[in-house]
């Protein structure tokens, strides 16, 4: 562009964040000289109302054609900042943002003078990038009003349901013949004595009366394409040859989790009266009155809280959550059937969040006790002589006496472990975390979105949940998916790759290289060339570097952008 | 519809809830009770377990809920109640509170909060330091505008007859800020030495502090101001405008008439005062002794009017009003007083030795004293006038000063300081005798005043029990002079002749406008009501300048907004109630020396040192919270204070409501075994919050009680949360997590300190959480179990942590630390009772929102068509307040789907196939 740009920089303290370890006013000072910065501030928050509404103005009274902020990542406030460009009728991508606080202040907090030096390169950097930039706008792609819930239990159908009810369409996968996950296995349940299966029978019956549902069983999501609001699925579906296909706007990933199973050995497991909660669970909702197992009557229950949860490193490190409050529930159930049984509940901190405390509460009252471990001195099971089984435990709340329990039975409190879905997951490209369970984009303020947009997490497959908070994040995933589904439309980054046609060659290596299947080749002119659906682009740039004429550019990162962008990195010319 | 969905309260809940709806293409209201939207959440330092600085996430999820198309947001603003109508639909109310600025001028620059006189708690910064009355919430808020806080007109300046910002005044002093002070009285009068003087200060009869160890000294606050204006600026300080091309005639040079030359003046206008005497001030010169009110102070007040250009035309007693506009003039006032007095009305008052009281003081004022060296004196009459007579005469050398008067002491309409300073002169009293006649000698001078004693019989018309002639007590006070002092009345001579406008000796006027029926005559002052005082002159004259200048212009009357249109005055027990504690202050009471033989007019009340106008002006209780100071509207560049703004109440009906109102942090002084509210150094999570914050008050971690940087820091878990003796037996779940979090901040704030939570059971449940409490563990961290019972301050302010070791044998131990940081809980925001009219908002056992399914149908509550979001229904993190308000947003979407009562925001754009 040959005419001088107006552009605005302004440098954000983070109150203290980025101003304690950069000096922000040289940072400032290091565009006095340039012509084409026409505005450079220093601000507190640059991403306060307030700051936005003084940018807003600048950019209206001054004239401003682009716009840098050097703040944080871009992760966090780029689509702020290009909110503020767009009320002030400055193309929003003529917005640029520098990450001065991961790249610069938090990198270098030993080194004020550096992390300045390299402050004043990335703003360069941002400012000579901004210079080039062209207005673009976003992609406007329809969305199809349908989505896919893959899992058939409690938060997958509440899910449907909720679609269902608010106009969309819905298509639900469930791997197992039968709808109803882990919920529909179970009976009475905590808080409220609700029986799992009664539950799932009524959400079940819910769906039965929604003709926009449709339910798919002993079917596995084996293929996807298509790009964002209009994804192209196939299912398979167990003894049938032919895939079913269906095409759906967002898909709602709430696949569940698996229960933890004890390696043998692991707190006496495979000890006859040993038994995992599910199991437990099993046991006690099979019958009415006091306990049995085997035939014998439960006169004594030892619980062994955290089994497979919390362990050091090598183990699962995370909590569960919600074992304890299902563990304390049952013993509920147990001492109401049967005044007379004896329970203790060995475990390292008992978690009954909110008002599962009651249940924490009226567990002691009716008579269960609870021995607090040390972490680094868990109980041992062993069977007994006389055919019980014992367990040993350092009991600090006895002043850390050790106490040997015989019990009928042991109930190893097993937590959730990730289900193992690897076919899914690559499939979806849905993002693993360290524990194993999908990761949100943020695990705060977007707990069902995932960076691959239009898939959405929801239930224990995001981490370990109740069934009551699944059903909130099934109904929270609904919210989402309408949110994108509910207009119609949506828009898209524009940022993605385009071919400079008169320059293709139409060798096809940027064909081989993109990994969405973005590049095809047309005819044009009487000649093969490439050419990339805007729809289907990431913009991840992969297929630009590979091209041989450089007849590629990434829109918003063009090569005169990034060579740009270098020189003022290094303030030495790019050739 | 006006809306598909109203959202109350824009915490996290509130704000996600809002923004998934709109991003759905509904229509929200969103409303908000603060000035900015953002609940809590922005108030953290970083959350738990990603350590993302709160500001930083928030702040843009803030930003977008007020931009979003969909979205209208009121703060500052709260629901007063929602009706479920016929149609499924609601009916709301909505309050918007006046933030007394004008929001659309507002740029957020804090200017007004830079010059406002008045501190109060910062709410936001949990009581930690003190923000201003007028104020930004905080940094971040969003919208960033100012509010003024106004809990209601402070009684010192709502009794004020004058319309005097008394408050403004005594903060403007306490602030170091004299000269401003005094410009705010003269905003209202010129008269500023003179009020300082001889107002009766009703201002100090209202006075909250009143009612604990005395009031504030408002009057003498006020002479301080003046004097110190006076010793260093001649004239007022004020430019003389331009003019306006207009002209006012006034009659009288009284506190009325001057009061409202100088309102007029500063207009603009052209303003000449006929005085009948030969010098200025009315009874301000000629009736006040110069013992209360030197006569070069009258002089000073009177400059500033001259300094304007108004001119003074003395001994020009005016009798043709008519004639007097006929020169040109656009308006007149009359505001000429009560010169007349009353007169005795028995035998022989025409005897040399008796005249009234006003002649009398007049003549001393005017160094025509009679000479009353040795002679004995009865003044007749019981009010101020009296009082002065009495005085006076006293210091004219008169060996015996009697007042009589009719009705007993306490009847007296004198004022009480009054009355007992003339007692300390030596004035002697008679009660309930009455004069029958003068008595005197051959020559015809007086010899006695014949008298007949009274007693009090039935209330008459005033109120007062009416004296009743005792027949066969006459009796004789022997004495040389006689001084009536028994009324005064206007005098009529220049307009009783116009008709309809004198009402026996006075002018009859409307109440509100002081306009009398010839349309440019106006009147103010005691010719309109009979005697009363400067004050009244003052607020009298003030209206009648406001209305002639509308008259004048042709725009409506009106009220007279300085007098008619205040706030309504606050409560002083809720005053009282406001203030946690009261640090005594010692009443500044003047230091008069009395003599019982006064040989002079020497001003007698010696002024306020310096010192002692700051403790007085200290002391003030803050009622009205603002203080009208007026420093916010000379500070704002945008011009954007507006103290006329008033609330506005509308009804809007939507399709559905969605409450997020949020919780209530647990009151720690309810634990007082914990001693917060009395050992300084105990303080809340949220106050740890705080002092981590990016906007941290302190910019360190520090103990209030002394600002050192504690070394040795406590964490007591479940303050009021899993404690059947606070009434919650529940667990609040997030004070694990936010304790665990700070103890990981603080390690990183001030690496040389040792943290240590004393917890029940670390509850680190939730997505990572566990990973964090070990990662805080690996820092450093230290966390003991076992409830703590009882803290005790040593003095040097540490403290003492008793707790029961359960883990190393359950002995007894008792820490000493620095710092306690009280981990305290949730409780339920029982505002949500009050929103719902006409049918109940179920609430479970513990006072949340019920949601009668929680299992399946969260966020549905047991009114359909209402829905509730984040903890408004239960203790929840931020996630669960996400997740939740995500179900909520469900929950209403398939109503609005179902019950049709949909607007769909529209939605047009070109698609891409």
């Amino acid at each position: 562009m040959s005419e001088d740009r107006r552009i605005g920089v302004y440098i954000c303290h983070c109150g203290g964040n980025i101003s304690d370890y950069v000096d922000v006013e040289r940072v400032r000072e290091a565009f006095k000289d340039d012509p084409e910065v026409v505005v450079a501030e220093t601000t507190m928050f640059a991403c306060a109302d307030g700051t936005q509404h003084e940018m807003i103005r600048d950019i209206q009274e001054k004239k401003l054609d682009g716009l840098v902020v050097a703040s944080c990542s871009p992760k966090l406030h780029q689509i702020t900042f290009r909110g503020v460009a767009k009320r002030a009728d400055l193309n929003p991508y003529a917005y640029t943002q520098v990450n001065v606080r991961e790249q610069a202040s938090w990198a270098h907090t030993d080194d004020r003078e550096g992390a300045t030096e390299k402050a004043i390169g990335l703003v360069r950097a941002g400012v000579a990038k901004t210079k080039l930039s062209t207005p673009l706008e976003p992609l406007v792609v329809k969305t199809l009003p349908r989505t896919m819930v893959v899992g058939g239990g409690v938060a997958g159908l509440r899910a449907a349901i909720g679609l269902a009810d608010i106009g969309l369409a819905v298509t639900i996968v469930e791997r197992a013949p039968v709808l109803g996950g882990w919920v529909g296995q179970l009976g009475a349940m905590f808080p409220h004595d609700t029986a799992g299966h009664d539950q799932i029978a009524h959400l079940v019956a819910q769906i039965a009366d929604r003709p926009s549902i449709t339910v798919l069983t002993d079917a596995e999501l084996v293929s996807k394409s298509g790009s964002f609001g209009n994804y192209v699925t196939e299912v398979r579906i167990h003894g049938q040859e032919e895939l079913v296909t269906t095409d759906v706007g967002t898909i709602v990933v709430a696949t569940g989790f698996d229960s933890y199973e004890p390696e043998a050995g692991e707190f006496g497991y495979g000890i006859e009266g040993v038994l995992t909660l599910p199991d437990f669970m099993t046991l006690v909702d099979g019958s009415d009155g006091p306990l049995t197992y085997q035939g014998k009557r439960v006169k004594t229950i030892a619980y062994v809280y955290c089994v497979g949860n919390r362990q050091p490193a090598g183990g699962n490190e995370y909590c569960s959550k919600f074992c304890c409050s299902a563990t304390v529930h049952a013993s509920i159930t147990i001492a109401a059937r049967d005044a007379g049984v004896h329970q203790y509940h060995l475990h390292r901190d008992i978690r009954t969040y909110g008002k599962y405390e009651l249940m924490y509460t009226e567990s002691r009252e009716r008579g269960s006790v609870y021995l607090r471990f040390p972490d680094d001195t868990p109980p041992t099971v062993e069977r007994t002589a006389d055919g019980h089984v014992a367990v040993t435990v350092v009991d600090a709340l006895t002043g850390n006496a050790e106490l040997t329990i015989p019990a009928d039975l042991v109930v190893l409190v097993t937590g959730m472990v990730p289900r193992a879905n690897t076919g899914l997951t690559d499939l979806l490209k849905l993002p693993v975390g360290g524990d194993g369970f999908y990761n949100e984009i943020h695990p705060k303020l977007r707990p069902v979105e995932t960076v691959v947009s239009g898939v959405m997490i929801a239930g224990a497959c995001q981490g370990p949940k109740t069934a009551s908070e699944s059903v909130a994040s099934g109904l929270a995933a609904v919210t989402q998916s309408a949110g994108i589904l509910m207009k119609g439309f949506a828009e898209l980054d524009p940022l993605v790759a385009t071919v400079h046609t008169e320059a293709c060659t139409g060798c096809t290596a940027c064909v081989a290289t993109c990994p969405y299947d973005a590049i095809s080749m047309i005819m044009c002119d009487g000649r093969d060339v490439a050419t990339i659906s805007a729809a289907v682009c990431k913009g991840c740039g992969g297929c630009a570097p590979v091209c041989p004429e450089d007849a590629i550019d990434l829109l918003g990162y063009t090569d005169a952008q990034m060579r740009a962008s270098i020189e003022g990195l290094t303030k030495e010319p790019v050739s | 519809m006006d809306y598909d969905v109203l959202v109350i309260g824009s915490g996290i809940g509130g704000m996600e809830s809002s923004i998934k709806l709109a991003d759905m293409g509904y229509k929200v209201l969103l409303v908000e009770k603060e000035a900015s939207v953002g609940g809590r959440m922005i108030l953290l330092s970083k959350v738990f377990p990603t350590l993302d600085c709160a500001s930083c996430i928030s702040g843009p999820k803030m930003s977008s809920t007020i931009n979003h198309p969909n979205i209208t947001t009121k703060t500052y603003s709260e629901v007063l109640g929602v009706k479920r109508e016929s149609n499924g639909a609601f009916r709301a109310t909505v309050k918007e509170k006046s933030t007394f600025v004008d929001w659309a001028a507002c740029t957020g620059c804090n200017e007004c909060q830079t010059a406002c006189t008045v501190a109060v708690p910062d709410e936001f910064n949990s009581d930690l330091v003190a923000r201003r009355a007028a104020y930004i919430a905080f940094p971040q808020a969003v919208p960033k505008k100012a509010v003024i806080t106004r809990a209601g007109t402070s009684p010192c300046i709502d009794t004020c007859p004058a319309g005097i910002k008394a408050h403004g005044y005594v903060s403007l002093i306490r602030s170091g800020k004299y000269e401003e002070a005094f410009q705010l009285v003269l905003d209202a009068t010129p008269l500023v030495g003179t009020l300082g003087r001889a107002c009766y200060a009703p201002c100090e009869s209202e006075c909250s502090r009143g009612a604990l160890e005395g009031t504030i000294p408002i009057r003498r606050l006020k002479r301080f101001a003046a004097d110190r204006h006076y010793a260093e600026i001649d004239g007022p300080g004020v430019e003389r405008p331009a003019p306006n091309g207009k002209s006012v005639a006034i009659v009288g040079s009284g506190p009325a008439g001057l009061t409202a030359a100088w309102q007029l003046a500063r207009l603009g206008y052209e303003v000449r005062i006929h005085e009948a005497e030969a010098q200025p001030g009315g009874f301000l010169r000629h009736a006040l002794p110069a013992y209360r009110l030197p006569q070069e102070v009258v002089e000073q007040d009177i400059a500033n009017v001259t300094a304007l250009g108004v001119e003074i035309v003395t001994n020009s007693s005016v009798s043709d009003l008519e004639a007097l506009k006929a020169e040109g003039y656009d308006a007149v006032l009359l505001a000429t007083g009560t010169p007349r007095a009353t007169s005795l009305d028995v035998p022989g008052e025409d005897a040399d030795g008796v005249l009234t009281g006003l002649d009398f003081l007049r003549q001393v004022r005017v160094d025509e004293a009679p000479e009353l060296v040795g002679k004995r004196v009865v003044v007749v009459g019981g009010g101020n006038v009296a009082m002065d007579t009495a005085r006076t005469a006293r210091r004219l050398g008169a060996l015996e000063v009697r007042v009589a008067y009719r009705r007993g002491r306490e009847e007296m309409p004198a004022h009480a300081a009054e009355i007992e300073d003339a007692e300390k002169e030596g004035v002697g009293f008679e009660y309930l005798v009455a004069p029958v006649s003068v008595v005197t000698d051959a020559a015809g001078a007086v010899t006695g005043l014949r008298c007949q004693r009274m007693q009090l019989g039935q209330a008459d018309g005033s109120g007062r029990r009416r004296p009743e002639p005792i027949s066969g007590s006459e009796f004789e006070i022997p004495c040389d002079a006689v001084i009536s002092a028994i009324g005064m009345a206007p005098d009529p001579a220049p307009f009783e002749n116009l008709t309809g406008v004198a009402k026996g000796s006075r002018i009859a006027v409307d109440g509100t406008t002081l306009q009398t029926e010839i349309p440019y005559l106006f009147a103010a002052g005691d010719v309109t009501s009979g005697a009363t005082d400067i004050t009244r002159a003052v607020g009298a004259g003030r209206r009648a300048a406001y209305m002639i200048d509308n008259w004048v212009n042709g725009r409506e009357l009106g009220r007279f907004p300085a007098l008619d249109d205040l706030l309504g005055v606050v409560d002083k027990a809720e005053v009282l109630a406001r203030q946690k504690s009261h640090t005594r202050r010692e009443p500044v009471t003047p230091d008069t020396r009395f003599s019982p033989a006064p040989v002079d007019f020497d001003e007698l009340e010696p002024p306020l040192t310096e010192a002692e106008a700051r403790a007085g002006a200290g002391g003030c209780l803050d009622c009205g919270v603002c203080s009208e100071c007026q420093e916010c509207v000379s500070a704002c560049p945008a011009d954007a204070i507006r103290f006329d703004k008033r609330e506005v109440i509308s009804d809007i009906t939507v399709g559905a409501v969605v409450v997020s109102t949020g919780y209530k942090l647990f009151a720690a002084d309810l634990k007082p075994e914990y001693g917060y509210g009395t050992y300084a150094n105990v303080i809340t999570g949220m106050q740890m919050d705080r002092l981590l914050a990016p906007t941290r008050p302190f910019n360190t971690v520090l103990r209030p009680g002394d600002g050192k940087v504690p070394e040795r820091i406590a964490y007591v878990s479940c303050t009021g949360s899993r404690d059947k003796t606070t009434g919650n037996p529940l667990c609040s779940k997030v004070c694990c997590m936010y304790s665990v979090k700070q103890n990981q901040l603080i390690m990183g704030a001030l690496p040389l300190a040792d943290v240590t939570m004393h917890y029940m059971d670390i509850r680190a449940a939730g997505k990572r959480y566990n990973e964090f409490y070990e990662q805080a563990k690996d820092m450093g961290a230290e966390y003991i179990k076992g409830r703590v019972a009882k803290i005790t301050e040593k003095d040097n302010g540490d403290l003492i942590v008793r707790y029961e070791d359960i883990e190393n044998g359950g002995a007894i131990v008792e820490a000493e630390y620095d710092l306690v940081v009280l981990a305290v809980g949730i409780q339920p925001n029982r505002e949500v009772e009050k929103l719902f009219t006409g049918e109940r908002l179920g609430l479970d056992e513990y006072f949340y929102v019920a949601e009668p399914d929680d299992d399946l149908e969260p966020g549905r509550t047991d009114i359909p068509g209402v829905f509730v979001a984040g903890t408004a229904a239960g203790v929840k993190d931020i996630v669960d307040s996400i997740l939740h308000a995500g179900a909520a947003v469900a929950q209403v979407a398939a109503h609005l789907e179902h019950a049709g009562h949909v607007e769909h925001a529209a939605v047009a754009a070109e698609v891409l196939a």
